[in-house]
């Protein structure tokens, strides 16, 4: 501590060790909390088509069609340790060839200080619902699913699934006309 | 510019050995002080960038306080001995 560099390298090293305690306390703070809330879904349209797939094998294959709805409030989510949201719909169900099957059909960011009541009427998916076969058409069970990771200052990065979900079936005769 | 150069020369730079003990002690409690109330500040309004910000406050301020050799660090010099004079003597004997 005889020189001004000594003494600066000193304090500096000092306060980046406090500033890490304090993130490890932060994630102290919320390393318990229950991430989980409840949510709306709906399906309003469900269509479902026989088409070639060009992306994969070029036979055709199923590919389903969905408009929904989702409301949900989440904004008891946020803390000082939650910098975003990242919410992704999936549907999951069951065809002869896989016992489980999962497509994300939508997902959002929401970050901190945004309007995280959502309500959506209609609302269209944004990636295609492909199934690797013939397993949509006329599928009872198709379970859709709202889920969340939570982005934080600092630890887990856990994944949660809403409360509710919904379950839909497909239709048991293909749509030839353009959706 | 010799007289210039001498004057700043004669500015002590220097801290005594119970200055450098407080300046250390003094810029950890700073910076402690500041992060603790950072942390409750921050968990009141539930914001973490707030605490970041106050620990910065507390750095910034401890630079200010503890770095640059204050006249207030060097209050207890040390007490050299007075130089003895028969010792260059004796070494000239040796040779």
């Amino acid at each position: 501590m005889h020189t001004v560099l000594t003494r600066a390298n000193a304090i500096l090293a000092y306060t980046l060790s406090v500033s890490a305690c304090l993130t490890f306390c932060c994630f102290l703070s919320t390393v318990f909390i229950d991430y989980r809330a409840n949510a709306t879904l709906n399906t309003v349209k469900v269509v479902v088509k026989n088409v070639p797939d060009y992306s994969a094998s070029r036979e055709k294959n199923d590919l389903g069609f969905l408009t929904f709805d989702l409301q949900t409030d989440l904004s008891p989510l946020f803390n000082w340790n939650v910098k975003q949201l990242f919410l992704y719909l999936t549907a999951e169900y069951r065809t002869e060839t896989n016992e489980i099957n999962q497509v994300v059909l939508w997902d959002k960011i929401v970050l901190r200080g945004d309007n995280a009541v959502l309500d959506f009427k209609n609302m269209n998916t944004k990636y295609y619902f492909w199934d690797d076969g013939n397993g949509l058409r006329g599928n009872k069970n198709v379970t859709l699913t709202l889920s969340w990771n939570i982005i934080p200052n600092a630890g887990f990065l856990p994944s949660v699934s809403a409360h509710g979900s919904h379950t839909f079936s497909f239709p048991a005769e293909y749509t030839t006309s353009r959706v | 510019m010799n007289a210039c150069l001498q004057a700043l020369r004669s500015v002590p730079t220097h801290m005594d050995y119970d200055g450098q003990a407080r300046a250390e002690k003094l810029s950890r409690v700073i910076i402690t002080l500041f992060g603790v109330v950072g942390l409750i500040w921050g968990y009141v309004i539930q914001q973490f960038s707030q605490t970041i910000y106050i620990l910065g406050a507390g750095f910034v301020m401890a630079a200010i306080i503890t770095v640059p050799p204050w006249p207030m660090y060097r209050r207890k010099p040390l007490d050299w001995q007075k130089p003895q004079t028969e010792a260059p003597a004796k070494t000239k004997k040796k040779k």
